[in-house]
This record gives C-alpha cells, sequence and structure tokens, in this order.
C-alpha cells in the first residue's frame, strides 16, 4: 500500500506520464490523418458516445487514445494524490501563499479534467441542421424546431464574407421559446445548449440557407473557472519566483 | 506606408543577421541594450505595430506574420531571460534562434491578408499572442539549455528553469484564449484534430518538465540530473517547432497555413 501510494505522490510518475501522454498524441496526431473513415465524425458527438461506437469496435487505430486517457487519469491521479499528501504537510507547517500556489494550480487543473469529462459524457452535439430563409428544421432530441427568420452576409468587394447573421426562433410544439441573432463568435445561448454558424449558401431557387450545429456542454463554465484560478494562481506564483530568483 | 513598414522588417532582419554574425566571429556587444539584437527588437516592434495599424488585426494570420512574431517574441524572450553578464553564453545560439524565423518569413509573401470573420476578435490577438510569447520563451530556453550543457553554469540553469515557468505559463494563458474563443465561435472549447493535440502535448511537456528540478538527483536510468533537466529544455523547443510548424504544414488541421 505504501509502495503505491508512494508511486502515485512520486514526481517520477509526473514526468512519465508526461512522456507517455506526449507520445501517445504524437502518434493519433498521425494515425488520426491515416484513418479519416474512422476519426472524421469525432466532433460530430460527445467523445464518450463516439468513443463507445468506434473506440471499443475498431481497437487498433484508436489504441493512442486508451494510451492518452490513460496517461492523463494518471496525470490527474498523480497531482491529486501529491496536493492531498503536500497540503496535509503545510498546514502542519508555516502556511504561505507560495506553498500553496502550485496546488491551488493543482486543484484547478483537476477541475478542468473532471469538467471535460461530465461535457465528454453528458453534453449534445447536433450538427448540421440546415434550414432555408423562413423554413423550419427540427433541432436534433431537443424538442424544439428552429425557423430561420432572415440571414444577412455582409460580403467585401473582393468576394469574401466579412461578417454574417442569421436571426432565428425556437419553437416549442407551436409556441416560440427564444428568437435571437446567431452571427460570427456570437451564438445564441438556450437551454445550455449553443446555436453557432455552421456555413451558408444559395439555394437551387435562389433562397439563402444556413446549416446550424448545436452543442451542449454542461462542463464548459465550471473548466471557464478552473481555466482562471489556474491562471491567476500561476501568475501570482511567478512574482514570488521573479523576487526570490527561483 | 505599406513599403515603409516593410522597411522595418528588412531592417529588423538585418540587425539580427549583425549580431549573429557578431556572435559567430566572437564578437560581443558591451551590453544587452547596445547590441544589434535590442536594436533588431525595437524595429521589429515598429514593423509590427505598423502592419497591424495597416491592416486593422494583429499581424499574426498566416505564415509569413507567423514567422516573424515567432522571431519578435524568440527575441523578447531571450532578452528577458538572457539578459546577464552571466546568462551570456546563450547569446550565440539565441542570436541564430531570432535570425532564421526572420529569414524564413523574408521568403515568403508579404502581402496582406483579410481575416476570416471568425478571426476578427481579440481573442485572436490574446490567443495567438500569447502562444507565441510562450514559444519566445521556450526558444530562449533551447539557447540556454545549450549554454548549460557546455558550461554547467548556476545562472543559466536559474534562467533555464525560468524560460519552462514564464513559456508555459504564456503558453497556458493562449490555450484559455484559445479555448474560450473556440466556444463562441466553434461550439466547442476543444475539437479533436492534430495541432489542438499537439498544443496539449507542448503544454504537458512543459508542466511535466517543471517538475523536474525537484527530483532529488541519483544514479539511476535514465539519471534525474540538472543536464537531464536542461537537455529536456533544450529538447521542447523540437516539441514547439512540430507544433508551430510541423503540424501546420505537414497535418491537416485547423491552424493550417
Amino acid at each position: 500500500m505504501n509502495a503505491l501510494w508512494r508511486f502515485l505522490t512520486s514526481l517520477k510518475t509526473c514526468a512519465w506520464a508526461g512522456v507517455a501522454f506526449c507520445v501517445a498524441g504524437a502518434v493519433g496526431s498521425v494515425v488520426m490523418g491515416r484513418y479519416p473513415e474512422l476519426f472524421a465524425d469525432m466532433d460530430a458527438q460527445v467523445f464518450a458516445g463516439w468513443f463507445a461506437r468506434k473506440g471499443f469496435a475498431d481497437p487498433a487505430p484508436t489504441s493512442w487514445l486508451y494510451g492518452l486517457l490513460l496517461a492523463t487519469a494518471l496525470f490527474a491521479v498523480n497531482a491529486a494524490c501529491c496536493t492531498a499528501e503536500r497540503l496535509v504537510q503545510i498546514f502542519r507547517g508555516k502556511v504561505t501563499m507560495r506553498l500553496l500556489l502550485p496546488h491551488v494550480m493543482h486543484i484547478a487543473f483537476l477541475g478542468v479534467v473532471l469538467s471535460h469529462l461530465v461535457s465528454a459524457v453528458y453534453g449534445d452535439r447536433i450538427p448540421g441542421v440546415a434550414i432555408p430563409q423562413g423554413g423550419f428544421a427540427i433541432v436534433g432530441g431537443t424538442g424544439w424546431a428552429m425557423r430561420l427568420d432572415r440571414f444577412d452576409a455582409v460580403m467585401a468587394p473582393e468576394g469574401y464574407p466579412k461578417d454574417f447573421s442569421a436571426t432565428v426562433t425556437l419553437f416549442r410544439d407551436t409556441t416560440p421559446v427564444a428568437r435571437g441573432v446567431v452571427r460570427t463568435n456570437a451564438p445564441l445561448f438556450h437551454e445550455g445548449y449553443g446555436i453557432y454558424i455552421k456555413k451558408f449558401g444559395t439555394t437551387p431557387w435562389g433562397a439563402p440557407y444556413v446549416v446550424f450545429d448545436a452543442n451542449r456542454d454542461p462542463g464548459a463554465t465550471a473548466i471557464l473557472a478552473a481555466s482562471l484560478l489556474f491562471t491567476a494562481a500561476n501568475l501570482l506564483y511567478l512574482l514570488p519566483a521573479r523576487r526570490n530568483d527561483a | 506606408m505599406e513599403g515603409a513598414h516593410l522597411t522595418l522588417f528588412w531592417l529588423a532582419l538585418v540587425a539580427y543577421g549583425v549580431e549573429a554574425g557578431f556572435r559567430l566571429a566572437g564578437v560581443a556587444s558591451a551590453s544587452m541594450w547596445r547590441s544589434p539584437l535590442f536594436a533588431g527588437v525595437l524595429l521589429h516592434a515598429a514593423f509590427l505595430g505598423m502592419r497591424w495599424g495597416l491592416s486593422g488585426h494583429a499581424p499574426m494570420a498566416g505564415l509569413f506574420e507567423s514567422l516573424t512574431v515567432f522571431s519578435f517574441c524568440s527575441a523578447v524572450g531571450g532578452l528577458i531571460l538572457c539578459g546577464s553578464e552571466e546568462t551570456e553564453a546563450a547569446w550565440k545560439p539565441l542570436s541564430i534562434l531570432v535570425l532564421l524565423p526572420q529569414a524564413g518569413a523574408a521568403l515568403i509573401g508579404k502581402r496582406m491578408t483579410p481575416l476570416y470573420p471568425a478571426l476578427d476578435t481579440p481573442w485572436f490577438a490574446s490567443h495567438v499572442g500569447l502562444s507565441f510569447l510562450g514559444y519566445g520563451f521556450f526558444t530562449a530556453g533551447l539557447a540556454l539549455g545549450i549554454a548549460y550543457l557546455r558550461g554547467e553554469e548556476d545562472a543559466v540553469y536559474r534562467a533555464a528553469g525560468k524560460s519552462a515557468l514564464f513559456g508555459f505559463s504564456a503558453f497556458s494563458g493562449g490555450m484559455v484564449c484559445g479555448g474560450i474563443w473556440a466556444y463562441y465561435a466553434w461550439g466547442s472549447y476543444w475539437i479533436w484534430t492534430p495541432k489542438e493535440i499537439w498544443s496539449v502535448i507542448v503544454w504537458v511537456y512543459f508542466a511535466a518538465l517543471t517538475h523536474l528540478k525537484f527530483i532529488p538527483a541519483h544514479a539511476g536510468w535514465p539519471g534525474w540530473t540538472k543536464r537531464l533537466e536542461m537537455g529536456a529544455t533544450a529538447a521542447g523547443y523540437g516539441v514547439v517547432l512540430l507544433t508551430f510548424l510541423g503540424v501546420s504544414l505537414l497535418l491537416r488541421s485547423s491552424h493550417s497555413f
């Protein structure tokens, strides 16, 4: 038991988990290009759903993902055990901000990993909701119908789009429940879903159409909070590091 | 104005070339603030500022702008970490590492191109700018790592440790900004592309590296020594280069040039 605890709290475990992550990720970045038919729809659904379908059905080309997940898990457990052990030691002695900050960063890192796990399991992806202007489409399993009220694109004289926006209304049964404008870098949020413009064009009969994605990431807010906590602790850690020349 | 700003680009290249030439010839400047490299950084900053004003967006889009910003951030990282006399041994490799991307940029078309609407946001400058600042510190880490492996001086070791810590901090900030931006622009803070995976590889690599100095030295394999740590600091530049150029040029990615 002691040996296991020493392994889980060891800095060498951190180093080797880092090496394993880097190797698995590097292999994966190449394998993804070799098997586009396998990985092309990876972002079109939440990770847990994709992995359950493809990871187990075709384990050879997805083996790097097993490595990546195991290395991430080991990295996270190592950070958690290290912090648990060190916090006990710190609070038995003189507590300083300098001693605590690395463990605030560990906790924030764990927050990001766990929140991402929540998104990867309980999130939702509804890609490719295509609607011509004035038309309706069902938005996945949300129970909504979405109407594209109006689409505007501002084109530069050279022909590239400078800005585009879509005014949409969401209905549940026949009752409008939300109306808003979706534009570049500004999705419409409703009941945890973000609605995004994926692409746009013109139908054969000349009406503009827009293809939307509707995504839900229940861990996103927690990830943002944990990331900001990590950044704040990181910045504070730099200040004494500069003073002490550490 | 468009011609004038490119003149500044060429002058910065010449200054970096003079610095590298002097260093290779064994000629050292009286101080960092009187060096051709410092003059190059000032000219380079003026070039980037003018280009930002002329194009209306942060000059970090496309291969030319990426390379020249990489060179600029490498010079800034070097000035911050290698500015003292004690770290002078790092200046020779640093001057070459600053010169090479700027020289590479000189060979590429320099036309200003409009930004795709999703890139026209302050998140673009903050995400890319902080990432390149991190790359700049990691570049200084390579120069310092080489200097340590040749001379084993404590001041160089401390500066190299800072390169990993500062670079990691800037790069982490860039990743946070990128995640926020991606969430608003594309519907998810994370997508599975080689560039995103390699960005996390860089983050994990330097996260692990910042922990190495706390492992007590002992003789067992792989030899947890300062030399191993400095070797890993230097090798980190390879990981950065693969992420920045290798993935963008060789693999299909959301960040391809």
